[in-house]
């Protein structure tokens, strides 16, 4: 239950979203997300999108083992 | 993340070598990810690895189910739950069982499912087991919120929502530092990780592709060998200092905070959530009269002292043997973020 599900948001529409998660769509809402625009990418938990998605990259490691080489 | 960091990270959590390092994942999903890319192997000796008490199902007392299994067949409620608790043994009878003795159960993938089912359904009583933590909370407390003001009477929520900042302070001397749920600080934010952090609860927040888990443990490694204060969030692309402010205020509107029951740890202050008064006629317990139910967890069961890492399933006597993902004696085994199912479908040899 408590697995995340990532997806590109496709339209909004009254509080709610529909998104494109790995082909499939799904509608979810889009209360908790102020701002949220087509083709962002969010973060959905049992059925509520509950947060954006900044990269799809996970490059900030890199940044982070600068210190520790 | 470049394939030197990668080789880097490799490196750090395979050749370590020192005091044993215990490091506690809190996050169900984290530790079917860590068994299903075979990071355990990877690691080294003096690494130690423990699941912690991160899968909401498997932290979800007796007792819980018991009033849930009540609701379902002497008030004749229709219960709406995620999936994986219906399988998950009662005192007496899981929720499965009841199913087959007449009760209407139906499972659902969000709490607003329950409420649109309630609405199209105005002769039947829908009640949403509410169990999970930060993560599933807002959807619950959404849930309500939209029920109250749609006006929709025939919906309420049997709660058991958790929040885990209390259950660290619990857990703090059977771990040297935390593998952070990344979706429970999504919402959080590592704002509140300030405070365990001047308490001595150390730990690094982490996403779930293999790269992000091996690159916040060998981040772990690195700060217990400094051996100076920590917490790290390995997770920026979806985790900010500030979390999600929107779904914090919802949560307090809705809710107070209360103790809590949890299954193997016992009550745990001001760790759970209860609404609000002004949203008592969503709650089932009031709404249905229900009794004070004590549970009487399988006494074979060692699912409590599994999710404080102090056994692997493996000591379990009953583990692969009278319970397995088909036939589960305890909750660890029945829900797919649980130790026990973990070890029992990867093998378990680590
Ligand atoms: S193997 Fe089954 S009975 Fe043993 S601790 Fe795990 S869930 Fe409980």
């Amino acid at each position: 239950m408590c697995v995340g599900l990532p997806g590109k948001v496709e339209k909004i529409k009254d509080g709610m979203a529909i998104i494109d998660a790995y082909g499939a769509k799904r509608q979810v809402s889009a209360e908790l997300l102020e701002d949220l625009m087509p083709g962002d990418y969010v973060m959905v938990h049992a059925g509520v999108a509950i947060a954006k998605i900044t990269s799809d990259d996970d490059e900030e490691l890199d940044e982070l083992f600068k210190d520790e080489k | 993340m470049s394939s030197e960091t990668l080789d880097l990270a490799r490196d750090i959590i395979s050749n370590y070598s020192g005091r044993t390092l215990k490091i506690m994942e809190v996050c169900g999903t984290h530790t079917h990810q860590i068994f299903k890319y075979g990071i355990r192997k990877l690691l080294s000796s003096d690494i130690s690895l423990i699941s912690g008490p991160g899968c909401p199902v498997c932290v979800t007392p007796t007792g819980f189910i018991d009033e849930a299994v009540m609701l379902a067949l002497e008030k004749n409620a229709t219960i709406a739950t995620f999936g994986d608790l219906v399988r998950v043994p009662g005192s007496e009878q899981s929720l499965a069982l009841a199913r087959s003795k007449g009760a209407k159960i139906n499972i659902v993938y969000s709490p607003l499912d329950a409420v649109e089912y309630a609405k199209n359904n105005p002769d039947e009583e829908v009640v949403f087991l509410a169990v999970g933590f930060e993560t599933t909370t807002p959807s619950a407390a959404l849930a309500v919120k939209n029920a109250k003001e749609k006006g929709i009477s025939n919906f309420s929520i049997l709660g058991a929502n958790k929040t885990m900042m209390n259950a660290y302070r619990m857990l703090k001397d059977s771990a040297d530092a935390f593998l952070y749920p990344g979706h429970v600080c999504a919402i959080t934010g590592l704002k509140e990780y300030d405070e365990l952090k001047d308490e001595g609860i150390y730990g690094v927040v982490t996403g779930f592709t293999p790269k992000e888990i091996l690159g916040a443990l060998a981040m772990t490694v690195k700060k217990l060998e400094k051996g100076e204060a920590f917490e790290e969030n390995c997770y920026k692309r979806v985790v900010t200092y500030e979390g999600s402010p929107s779904a914090l205020k919802l949560i307090e509107e809705t809710f107070d905070s209360c103790d809590s029951e949890w299954r193997g740890l016992g009550i745990i202050k001001d760790s759970g959530l209860c609404l609000k008064k002004k949203y008592s006629d969503f709650d089932a317990r009031k709404k249905f009269n229900l009794p004070e139910i004590t549970g009487h967890p399988n006494p074979h069961c060692r699912c409590g002292e599994v999710l404080q890492g102090k056994c692997t399933p493996k000591d379990c006597k009953v583990f692969g043997k009278g319970c397995t993902p088909e036939h589960p004696i305890g909750a660890c085994m029945v829900s797919g973020e649980g130790a026990c199912s973990a070890f029992y479908k990867y093998g378990g040899d680590f």
